[in-house]
């Protein structure tokens, strides 16, 4: 019996691109009707994923709301969407950071209006059908899916070096997912089926040639997140994304790498992700350490949370690669954190950025003068991305040193943590070098005193930001509830793994 | 004396001979076509031969088809035959080398 | 009567003062100053005295209750995350409710007097709802039932801190600058000793499976008389080991919030903030976290010291938390002589005290640490509100000097506030001089507050500091083997003598002798509000003793013993705080074995310290400082004398800052991450790797691949293929002779062959 609700939820944004481009036929095209249009239907998609939350049910560990039919079944490739604890918040996050850059863009773009929002809707079908599809193939499709928008929003939206940046991204993300294009084949071919959980369950069969097939997808989705030494297309298409692409980019996009290692990696791959962990995990140490130092050398705003964006997930890698139920469930909530938060914070830049036009800190100062209620409002996003417990940011930073602490996966596991604790320390000093820069000290550039505050639109967008951030923050229980199901039986598959090959460590 | 299959498949490969040297070293358009016709149905023959000799009905109809598609051949055949007559005032196949790489 | 349902009020009050200042203060505030300001600040400030009315009710709801702790759940907060559970929950014991009645009685003193003190500030509002955010998470700090929920509140009052020390982050000419930096340097120093606090949770989470104290400690307590092995990252440790990394890393996090080396740096600098902020947060209460973080956890302490395990084999962490108490008080004491600023020879001054409570709960004084905590809460309070009052009394007069001067020499540009462009600072005791006939509430109440700092008899500083003192001499003979003990008691003893005198160099240079600028004489006594603090707190620091008054004799105190029970006004902060430091309970059990500390005046101590005190306060005064500085431009008399010039100079340059911000920050830190960022990330990483060996090698191929196959270029490829395929189809061509008679031939000799092949192949088999 086969569930819909998962395949209108994906393709609904498609009823707005379709209603958007059926205006101009039928008259009445307008840059403030395409606007609505494109709002409205992210709102709806927003509402539907509530549905499905409502639907949804927790206590279940396997996928949910199964939507199974052939597409190729001469090669085993069919059309497969599920749900399960994995997918859940990821769904929510898409549809939510979709809903609030789409209706931050009302007023930043002016060009070629119809493109613009068109490509957003396409986004978050490709983006939602990354979170649901069970199918290898089906993934794959999907997840080349959102390249192009993304590209496209880079490079004809984006800053005077658009071009460069948006083939960067491009070039990069696509050679990445080559390799897993070829992982992919190799398992569909051989089993005759892309069905993730068929797969899963005759892993045994290429169990042989995991560690290859491991470094496909981890390639792929090292890049995405991205993990240090794969980074350095981030910065560019940070800076040059216009705001709305940046906010997906931080909030949405960068998920789909780490989602990617805990649908794919964990259970395709158990003994691999096993030998692999401490390799990643020194790789995400490296990139919390180096790009908390790199964020805190930098002068653009915009390139100094683009840092902090790889010093974060850092953090999310090292709790994927705990493989333990604490590491893993913090990895997931800190995911979501790490899209509320540094997508406030792109938002805020953004906010700043429409009016001054520049992104240098030095021309900034003492903006908290000018716009009192702004400035305090981002300094809870701050706070938040910093990590202050409380807020969003410390329940996952927490969970995510907790559970690096309590694995056997990493050994000696303290010394991981030890390292990535100072992630916290340095988090503080590159955030707070950004918050004193733009905000604080005297209001004396000209400028700056002609900022305005928020209006109306703006106000409900960093709101709708900070009841998650402040939520999650004092009761993340209810979130843990949602995925906790599915990450305990994965963590359960991986202990065993780990308790089988780690050595015994003897005093 | 017994007419044995040996002598049909025997006259049937003579006229094949004889059709084939005519549609190699004939000129005339129309000579070639009949010897193409006789190529045919030294085929045909054969065919009824060994139908008979095997006790096997495929191969008369074979025949039928064959005649079929070689009634249809002579249809368009000499169709374009008199169409190139009409332009070109000649069916020497010397003459009728336009399609010449 | 049971009031512990009240317990959540304590938390939503100062919440809810926080939203009604931010939102409904402000605007008051700008529409009409008089008003507004009485709104915001007595909104404000009545809902902490409501805080402190709540507070006494819990304690006799607690004495009531037998001392009883009170555990009151509010929700979940950690939950369905594998074994990990924590809730919202507050604990109301005697330790609990004692921080309470210092953060809300001490808060809502400074609540009062920073009415008078922030009158006419532009953020009178905002400063009202930070203090009450303040008050909130200190609350959260000092009554969450588990490690975690004091973390919230030990980087909450961190960020309140942040929020003040920067509180004037936009004033002109790199005063605004100067603060925020002060404001981060907070910050930053905190997180460090806060890093080293979540790896302490994370620890004990992974050793007792909790962070709630009672199950923690309950367990610990288990493991420890059950001799249990701790399984920790695949490998099984002594408890003791594991708690002594533990408790370490709670030092750490403690040296960070408390202000102790090597981290006080930053505590100098908060000064930055407005007064009130400075006596409430950076004097009162925050800065005693550290210590209440380990005398809550003395549970914990104890066993470590029970278990006699040497941290890299030198010393054990007890001792070392002792020492660095120890040595800090001594180092701070010495530090103050050097500073001019009324306010830093306080902030210095706190450091020092600081230093006496860390060193008494290292020694297992917890309820000596304690008690030192609450009268240096009153008196540090009260001589900090006095500094403000001098400050603010040296501003107005400023303020007037300027105008009259003007006015005099007929400048006439500008009348009122002058616009900071001098350079006058109102915090220079060098400027200051004979000010008791200007400021008789404000010289009387600081004089109160100096003979209790200073540890003079009869005032609260005298008691406290002694039970510390008493407790190091005490275990000096009675734990002969222990090298700590001497050690501490001859740092803190010369330490109290530093703290007398650098007091008395203050009252000196601030209140006696001649006027050392012309803006004395227009320096007026401050308003009511910010005077009747003072008042009641010079009264709690004349008789803050008597909340945990020693026996005066040993006799005393055995009688007392042998009628236990018997309500009398001895040591009633022990009888009431024991409850809670379950310690007491452990060594009378013989799990743990506390160090004990004499609860009847130790005559010796007493009078040693006390003559040593009047000593340093008459040196400084009538010796030292009898006359000088004469002018405000004189150097210090220590600056000069040729055995003290060179110690003195050394302790100017404020040493450890120095090593910490200007060596590591400034010269390591920020050119290290600079490079990284700019040299190794962007030039290397970004451009280099991605420009010249990725990109550039991808192209050289591509032209040489290019080259080879046409010079003139990637074109050349095409056209070449194009080249091969026409001269093919040319002798193809050939083939196509139009002649059908050829073809037919093609076909037939294509028969032949194929007949042959099939002949060929049935002969083959």
């Amino acid at each position: 019996m086969n569930d819909w609700t998962l395949t209108i939820l994906t393709f609904l944004p498609l009823v707005g691109v379709v209603t958007i481009l059926l205006l101009k036929p039928f008259g009445g095209e307008s840059d403030t009707k395409i606007k609505g249009i494109a709002v409205g239907t992210a709102v709806v998609t927003f509402l539907f994923s509530l549905f499905v939350l409502a639907q949804y049910n927790p206590a279940m560990a396997g996928l949910q709301m199964q939507h199974k039919g052939d597409w190729i079944p001469g090669i085993g490739v069919s059309y497969y969407l599920g749900i399960d604890g994995l997918s859940i918040l990821m769904i929510l996050l898409t549809t939510f950071i979709a809903m609030l850059g789409i209706a931050s863009s009302w007023s930043a773009i002016t060009t070629q209006v119809r493109n613009y929002y068109i490509f957003m809707l396409l986004l978050e079908v490709g983006m939602l059908g990354v979170f649901l599809a069970q199918d290898l193939f089906l993934f794959y499709v999907f997840w080349e899916v959102t390249l192009v928008p993304m590209y496209f929003l880079i490079g004809i939206w984006g800053g005077k070096e658009r071009v460069y940046a948006a083939l960067k991204f491009f070039l990069y993300t696509m050679a990445g997912s080559l390799l897993m294009l070829l992982a992919i084949l190799y398992m569909g071919i051989t089993n005759g089926t892309f069905s993730v959980p068929e797969l899963i369950a005759n892993r045994a069969l290429f169990a042989g040639a995991q560690n290859w097939l491991f470094l496909g997808f981890a390639v792929a989705f090292a890049i995405k997140v991205p993990v240090f030494p794969f980074h350095s297309w981030l910065p560019d298409a940070h800076t040059q994304a216009p705001t709305a692409g940046s906010i997906i980019l931080a909030g949405v996009l960068l998920k789909m790498g780490t989602y990617g290692f805990m649908r794919f990696n964990l259970p395709l791959f158990p003994e691999a992700s096993v030998y692999y962990a401490p390799f990643i995990a020194v790789l995400a140490i490296i990139g919390i350490i180096y790009g908390a130092i790199v964020a805190y050398a930098q002068h653009d705003a915009k390139k100094l949370v683009a840092y902090s964006s790889i010093s974060h997930l850092g953090f999310v890698m090292l709790g994927i690669f705990s493989l333990n139920e604490i590491g893993l469930q913090g990895a997931i909530i800190q995911g979501v954190n790490h899209g509320l938060s540094t997508g406030a914070l792109f938002f805020a830049v953004g906010f700043l950025y429409d009016q001054r036009h520049t992104r240098e800190l030095d021309d900034y100062g003492g903006v908290w003068k000018a716009v009192p209620l702004f400035s305090a409002l981002t300094l809870i996003v701050t706070l938040s991305s910093m990590g202050l417990p409380g807020l969003n940011g410390f329940v996952g930073e927490f969970s995510i040193l907790l559970g690096s602490m309590g694995t056997e996966a990493l050994s000696p596991s303290w010394i991981y943590t030890a390292f990535a604790v100072t992630g916290v320390i340095l988090a503080a000093t590159y955030l707070l070098k950004f918050y004193q820069a733009i905000f604080m000290g005297p209001l004396e550039k000209e400028e700056n005193k002609s900022l305005r505050e928020m209006n109306g639109g703006e106000l409900a967008i960093m709101l709708s930001f900070l009841l998650f951030i402040v939520w999650i923050g004092i009761a993340p229980a209810g979130y843990f509830g949602l995925t906790q199901a599915t990450v305990a039986d994965l963590a359960n598959t991986l202990s065993e793994i780990v308790n089988n090959t780690a050595p015994v460590l003897m005093q | 004396m017994v007419v044995t299959v040996e002598w049909y498949v025997l006259l049937g490969a003579v006229l094949f001979t004889i059709g084939a040297l005519g549609v190699l070293l004939r000129r005339n358009a129309i000579v070639i076509f009949m010897s193409v016709e006789l190529m045919l149905n030294a085929v045909n023959l054969v065919f009824v031969a060994f139908a008979y000799h095997l006790g096997d009905i495929n191969g008369q109809v074979l025949v039928f088809f064959v005649m079929t598609v070689s009634a249809a051949e002579v249809a368009v055949g000499l169709a374009i035959i008199v169409a190139i007559f009409q332009s070109k005032k000649s069916i020497d196949i010397s003459e009728l080398n336009t399609l010449k790489g | 009567m049971n009031t512990f349902a009240l317990a959540p009020l304590l938390l939503i009050l100062p919440f809810l003062g926080m939203l009604f200042n931010l939102f409904a203060g402000t605007r008051l505030v700008r529409q009409d100053a008089q008003t507004g300001e009485r709104w915001s600040g007595w909104t404000a400030s009545i809902l902490v005295i409501i805080n402190f009315v709540i507070t006494v009710t819990l304690m006799s709801s607690l004495a009531a209750n037998d001392y009883h702790a009170i555990i009151v759940p509010l929700w979940d907060w950690f939950a369905f995350i594998g074994e990990f559970h924590i809730p919202w929950a507050m604990q109301i014991d005697t330790l609990s409710v004692t921080m309470l009645g210092v953060v809300t009685g001490v808060g809502a003193l400074i609540h009062i007097y920073a009415i008078g003190y922030m009158h006419g500030d532009e953020g009178f509002a905002r400063f009202f709802a930070y203090l009450n955010l303040f008050i909130f998470f200190m609350i959260i700090l000092v009554t969450g039932n588990n490690y975690l929920m004091l973390f919230v509140g030990w980087e909450g009052v961190g960020l309140c801190s942040f929020l003040l020390i920067g509180f004037w982050h936009d004033r002109k000419d790199g005063v605004g600058l100067a603060n925020s930096r002060a404001a981060r340097k907070a910050f930053i120093a905190n997180r460090v000793g806060d890093a080293a606090m979540i790896l302490a949770m994370i620890m004990t989470f992974w050793t007792f499976g909790t962070l709630e104290f009672q199950p923690v400690f309950d367990s610990a307590v288990e493991m420890f008389t059950s001799s249990q092995a701790v399984p920790l990252f695949g490998v099984s440790f002594e408890l003791g080991v594991v708690l002594s990394t533990i408790t370490v890393l709670f030092l750490i996090g403690a040296t960070g919030k408390s202000a102790q080396i090597p981290l006080y740096i930053w505590l100098p600098d908060a000064m930055a903030g407005p007064t009130p902020v400075s006596a409430l947060i950076h004097a009162a209460t925050m800065v005693t976290s550290g210590i209440y973080l380990i005398v809550r956890s003395n549970v914990l302490f104890e066993i470590v010291r029970k278990s006699e395990y040497l941290l890299f084999g030198v010393i054990s962490t007890n001792d070392l938390v002792a020492l660095i108490g120890a040595s800090t008080a001594l180092w701070a004491g010495l530090i103050a002589f050097t500073q001019w600023d009324v306010k830093k020879v306080l902030a210095y001054s706190t450091v020092s005290q600081l230093g006496f409570m860390i060193a008494a709960v290292g020694m297992g004084a917890y309820v000596a640490g304690l008690f030192h905590l609450i009268t240096h809460a009153i008196f540090k309070a009260l001589l900090f509100m006095g500094s403000g009052s001098i400050i603010h009394g040296m501003e107005h007069g400023h303020h007037h000097y300027v105008d009259h001067h003007r006015g005099h020499n007929g400048h006439g540009e500008g009348h009122g506030h002058h616009d900071g462009h001098d350079d006058f600072d109102p915090q220079d005791m060098r400027t200051m001089g004979g000010l008791r006939h200007k400021m008789p509430w404000t010289f009387w109440t600081y004089i109160i507050g100096t003979l209790a700092l200073a540890g003079i008899f009869p005032f609260a500083g005298f008691w406290s500091k002694d039970e510390i003192l008493a407790h190091a001499s005490w275990n000096l003979t009675a734990l002969p083997d222990q090298w700590i003990y001497p050690v501490v008691y001859a740092l803190l003893t010369l330490a109290a003598f530093c703290t007398a005198f650098y007091m008395g160099r203050q009252i000196k240079m601030v209140f006696f002798g001649e006027p050392r600028s012309d803006v004395v004489a227009y320096v007026p006594e401050s308003d009511w509000k910010m005077v009747m603090p003072l008042v009641i707190l010079a009264v709690g620091a004349t008789l803050g003793g008597l909340i945990n008054l020693p026996h005066f004799t040993e006799a005393s105190y055995k009688a007392s013993k042998d009628s236990y029970g018997e309500s009398n006004i001895y040591l009633a902060m022990e009888k009431a705080v024991e409850h809670s430091i379950e310690s007491f309970h452990l060594t009378e059990t013989g799990v743990v074995s506390m160090p004990y500390t004499p609860t009847w005046v130790q005559m010796t101590v007493a009078v040693v310290s006390t003559i040593l005190a009047l000593i340093a306060l008459l040196l400084a005064v009538f010796v030292v400082y009898r006359t000088k500085p004469e002018q405000a431009t004189d150097p210090d008399p220590l600056q000069v004398s040729p055995l003290i010039k060179y110690p003195w100079a050394f302790f100017a340059t404020l040493p450890l800052d120095t090593l910490l911000v200007k060596g590591f920050v400034e010269k390591l830190f920020n050119p290290f991450s600079d490079w990284i960022a700019m040299r190794v990330d962007w030039d290397f990483w970004h451009d280099f790797v991605h420009n010249n060996v990725i990109r550039d090698t991808f192209n050289t191929v591509a032209d040489f691949l290019a080259n080879i196959l046409d010079p003139k270029g990637v074109d050349g490829v095409v056209t070449g293929l194009g080249k091969v395929t026409m001269r093919l189809s040319g002798l193809l061509g050939l083939v196509q002779s139009g002649n059908v008679g050829n073809y037919a031939l093609g076909v037939f000799l294509g028969l032949v062959v194929l007949v042959t092949y099939v002949v060929a192949l049935g002969w083959m088999q």
